[in-house]
């Protein structure tokens, strides 16, 4: 009996070749969408689930208040994890990371390594890193020991076997490679190519119990421990903490907690660091969870269209079928087995739908990767869950999308049907309107959304941002240079087509930070501190990088008395409550035991300027006149870039063998918002895609509806009706009801992107005339699909119409 | 094998019921072939629909070979209506998508008849008729007397006590319409089959063995031939 459903349903298929093309392809394009999202989100799901004991790993944060400040650390003391491994019988192992870049030789060239960790030999226990070289338990014990991944060792020797050589670092400290891993795979939170033993790290032995710098990830003997260990936190930091403050603030931790401050120590599963920590010193980039859900939605609507797509042109077959129907019952069919018969083509058509939207996916995946920067890859453990998955999707979307058509097909009564009474069913479908007009809500929503990110994408672009990004030219590895950094500067900056050059590692892109503790007097309480960003910067900062002064001065290097001076910027003013902020000094703690207080007399203050991404609201900024050639920026003015970049090399050259690394102050900028940008692109292409689906399905609908209403536009024809009224009339159902689906999207879409902007500190208004143009945009194209099916039909001679009636 | 007891069939009219049956009583015994004649809107077709339990009556009794049909449920029905009753439709009503043989085949495929024992009794009915030679083909390559035939061939493959036909030869030109009631009277007297047929040609009711005459819903007379 199957065989003889599936027989007509192939046959069936065929005979309306257009109607099938339609249907399969919208399908199939709404399949292929849903997969490349589940793609996306079961990779963001999977992070670190590859560790064999990710359900046992904790990291360790750190919550701190210090009067008004309040800060989340992903980092925390120095002795905490000896302590935990040593005292608390729950805890299995610990293991400490501590984040640094690394120059290494190879040969006479240099690299600079930005994936180099400091971890504790326990890391290879904690975390699966198999090596492929090398004794696990011991690569790690020893100082100036490191394991490399493969690729590093591929990088440096050419070969993977290098356990016994040894990396020339920084200082030249030689490194003994004790071990070859794997590369880590992409879905860990944290990325290393080297992993330098923790004991190589001097301040790793501190028992600074005041001082948060270390990753720390707990392993527990079982989930439960994570529960018993949080709920001893408080003790423990009392009892360390407590002690270390009492000799160095002259405080006890009692009083501390009672002048509003205070640290506390808390636990995130390994599992959900990737898409819920946004913390302060996060060993990497992570996701946002929101973006999954966000997508995950996009998903599902894409397929909600697809299948209500199905739906609705099945039913409007609905009449060229009630005569099989009629027949059937006719000849014995009993209803349940058209139902059967209904449902096992509509498995099929998705079957057929899903093995295209399959090919599709896989071809498209390099799109798709480049799209949302992304490696994704159809690997073995793909497929494991992806064949389940897919076919128990057939099943459900097939069984789901054939439901309405079974049952609404297989409820014809031959009497009515066989007797042709039953011809239409077309007009009468409210269903069916409901259908098409939800397609065209979430198509509204869709629209709506990609308007508002790009809307906002433009505005962080184009916004003021207290410093100007354009034509400065940033060379990241100054520091090769050493003391020629300075003459290098000097150099450039009487080049023609230079204007001004600035010699330092703090940028106000993404480079090196720094905080202290500042005091408004010199006594460490908490309640007049600050901890602001400290930058160590030189006299011509501030006018290569186009910040203003907006009070006092700038640094000068004919004042010997500068190098005790700072410029605050004007939320690190606002924050210490400072009137007349200019000549009064502030301190600064050198931290630890006993503190000293270093007085600093605050020059001017600049204009704040933005220096982490829009998300984030400015912090206070303390700069201070030091010498870091960690990078040189320059500021150029040529229309001849090429000829200037040859002449910087050439200069560079002269004075290093280094490489000449550079890169521009507003590509640097750009790269903060790459998330944003690949979110803005991957909802654009899902918006079109939405929208072409949702088209196809009105295609089709319109075709139907036209030759349905062929008779009655022959007569009016006949009648005298112009083509342009026949147009109206036909379109005009269909467009009401985009009308209706652009009312109802808009308030969804306005507090759906409402809650999204809320993400950003600085963030546009959405205008009326972005609904304005959604809306008209919906319309637009939906009157386009409508209107080439009835000008088709209204320009048909009404001769034919009629005398086949 | 079939009684009819004051059998109605209406619809509601704003407050007034209109009938298109009006208290039919009918009794049709085994091995006969009556036509039911009458003008439009007279009600045969209802009749032969509810004779077919295509359709059911508001009220009345009816009773199929010795079953009180209007106390059936719809499954006991269809299984009754399934064993007992073929049907042929003037518009032949062949499924499209299927060929000569599939079509012929699908009533029993409904009766859960084993697939060996399905080739042949088809292969029998192709062979009875005469169209082996067109079993691969499609309804629309055949002629309208052809596609009839199919049609007789499809609803009598079941073995059916009792046959009914509406118009059978409506749509088919006069030498056609005369080979196919060749066939039912030739049906009707070698294989026993009961048939009942709604016809306007009086030419095609004398093939009958009696001629019921309907006026408004009611049995105006009642012939044997």
């Amino acid at each position: 009996m199957l065989k003889n459903y599936f027989k007509i349903a192939f046959r069936g298929l065929l005979k309306n070749k257009s109607f099938t093309l339609i249907n399969i392809l919208g399908l199939a394009l709404g399949v292929t969408a849903f997969l490349l999202i589940v793609f996306y989100v079961v990779d963001e799901l999977s992070y670190d689930r590859y560790n064999i004991k990710a359900s046992r790993i904790y990291r360790v944060n750190e919550d701190l208040k210090l009067g008004d400040n309040k800060v989340q650390y992903a980092v925390c003391m120095a002795p905490l994890a000896q302590t935990l491994k040593s005292d608390y019988p729950e805890v299995e192992n610990v293991v400490r990371f501590k984040r640094t870049s690394s120059h290494f030789k190879k040969g006479t060239e240099t690299f600079l390594e930005y994936d180099v960790l400091f971890a504790d030999a326990s890391v290879f226990d904690v975390f699966t890193l198999p090596l492929i070289y090398g004794d696990a338990h011991h690569a790690l014990a020893k100082p100036n020991t490191v394991v490399l991944t493969k690729t590093a060792a591929k990088k440096y020797f050419g070969r993977t076997n290098v356990v016994g050589e040894s990396l020339l670092a920084d200082n030249n400290v030689s490194l003994l490679i004790t071990g070859v891993m794997n590369d880590m795979p992409a879905t860990s939170h944290f990325k290393a190519n080297f992993l330098v033993s923790m004991s190589s790290y001097p301040n790793s032995y501190s028992d600074e119990w005041l001082r948060s710098d270390y990753n720390t990830y707990v392993l527990f003997h079982d989930k439960s421990g994570s529960k018993k260990l949080e709920a001893q936190f408080s003790q423990l930091l009392k009892k360390y903490s407590g002690l270390q403050m009492q000799s160095e603030l002259k405080m006890s931790y009692d009083a501390f907690e009672k002048g509003g401050s205070y640290f506390k120590l808390n636990l995130i599963p390994l599992t959900d660091i990737h898409l819920h920590s946004n913390m302060t010193g996060e060993l990497g980039v992570n996701g946002t969870v929101q973006y999954v859900y966000f997508f995950s939605i996009i998903a599902i609507f894409i397929l909600v269209v697809a299948c209500l797509n199905f739906i609705n042109l099945s039913t409007a077959r609905s009449a060229n079928r009630s005569r099989e129907v009629g027949v059937r019952k006719v000849l014995g069919s009993a209803r349940k087995q058209l139902v059967f018969q209904f449902l096992s083509e509509s498995v099929l058509i998705v079957f057929i739908a899903t093995l295209i939207a399959l090919a599709a996916a896989a071809l498209l995946l390099p799109v798709f990767n480049q799209l949302s920067g992304k490696s994704l890859a159809v690997t073995v453990g793909t497929l494991q869950w992806l064949v389940p998955a897919v076919l128990i999707s057939i099943m459900v979307v097939g069984l789901l999308s054939g439901a309405y058509p079974a049952f609404f097909l297989s409820s014809f009564r031959p009497v009515d049907v066989l007797k042709g009474k039953l011809s239409g069913g077309f007009q009468s479908s409210k269903l069916r309107n409901a259908l098409v007009t939800f397609q065209f809500f979430i198509s509204v929503f869709l629209i709506t959304g990609t308007l508002v990110v790009f809307k906002q994408l433009q505005y962080v672009q184009n916004r003021d941002l207290g410093y100007n990004r354009n034509q400065v030219l940033i060379i990241h590895n100054a520091f090769e240079l050493g003391n020629q950094a300075k003459v290098l500067k000097q150099e450039l900056r009487a080049m023609p087509g230079v204007v001004n050059a600035t010699l330092t590692a703090f940028l106000p892109v993404a480079s090196a930070r720094n905080t202290a503790i500042f005091y408004k007097e010199a006594v460490a309480d908490p309640k007049q501190s600050l901890f602001p960003q400290v930058w160590s910067v030189d006299e011509d900062y501030v006018s290569t990088l186009g910040m203003k002064i907006i009070a006092g001065r700038n640094f000068s290097n004919r004042m010997s008395m500068d190098s005790s001076g700072v410029i605050l910027n004007q939320t690190a003013v606002k924050f210490l409550g400072l009137i007349n902020p200019i000549n009064k000094t502030i301190y600064r703690s050198s931290g630890g035991v006993n503190p000293t207080f270093k007085p600093y007399r605050i020059l001017g203050v600049v204009k704040d300027f933005n220096f982490n991404s829009l998300r984030e609201n400015i912090s206070p900024v303390i700069m201070q006149l030091s010498e870091n050639s960690g990078s040189l920026s320059i500021r150029i003015n040529t229309a001849n870039l090429p000829a200037l970049l040859t002449n910087i090399q050439q200069k560079w050259k002269s004075l290093s063998s280094a490489q000449f690394e550079y890169a521009f102050m507003d590509a640097e900028f750009d790269k903060l918002y790459r998330t944003e940008q690949q979110v803005g692109k991957i909802f654009l292409t899902f918006t079109i895609l939405a929208i072409t689906i949702a088209c196809l399905g009105l295609f089709g609908l319109a075709a139907y509806a036209a030759e349905q209403r062929t008779k009655e536009i022959g007569i009016r024809k006949v009648l005298g009706a112009e083509v342009s009224v026949i147009v109206a009339l036909l379109s005009k159902d269909f467009i009401k009801l985009v009308v209706i689906a652009i009312v109802l999207a808009t308030p969804l879409a306005w507090w759906a992107m409402h809650q999204w902007l809320q993400e950003f500190a600085y963030r546009i208004n959405i205008s009326w005339w972005v609904y304005a143009l959604s809306g008209c945009t919906a319309i637009f194209i939906a009157s386009i699909t409508v209107s080439f099916q009835s000008v088709k039909a209204a320009m048909a001679n009404p001769i034919k119409s009629l005398r086949s009636e | 094998m079939l009684s009819l007891k004051q059998i109605s069939k209406y619809y509601q009219n704003g407050g007034s019921k209109v009938y298109v049956l009006n208290r039919i009583d009918l009794d049709v015994d085994k091995g006969e072939f009556i036509s039911i004649m009458g003008p439009s809107g007279s009600g045969k077709s209802t009749l032969l629909n509810i004779i077919g339990m295509l359709d059911e009556p508001n009220e009345g009794y009816h009773y199929f070979v010795g079953e009180p049909v209007h106390q059936l449920k719809e499954k006991q029905r269809s299984a009754l209506y399934k064993q007992n009753i073929g049907f042929v439709f003037q518009a032949y009503h062949l499924i499209d998508e299927l060929t000569v043989y599939e079509n012929i085949e699908t009533p029993l495929i409904y009766q859960n008849v084993k697939g060996s024992e399905r080739k042949a009794l088809v292969a029998d009915v192709l062979d009875r008729f005469n169209i082996v030679g067109k079993k691969d083909l499609f309804p629309s390559q055949l002629s309208g007397g052809q596609q009839q035939l199919v049609g007789i061939a499809r609803a009598l493959i079941a073995k059916p006590k009792l046959l009914l036909a509406d118009e059978p030869t409506g749509n088919l030109n006069s030498k056609q319409g005369e080979e196919i009631m060749d066939l039912f009277r030739k049906l009707n007297q070698e294989d026993g089959v009961t048939i009942i047929q709604v016809t306007h040609s009086e030419k095609n009711a004398q093939y009958g063995s009696r001629i019921i005459e309907l006026l408004d819903g009611a049995i105006a007379s009642s012939t044997n031939v």
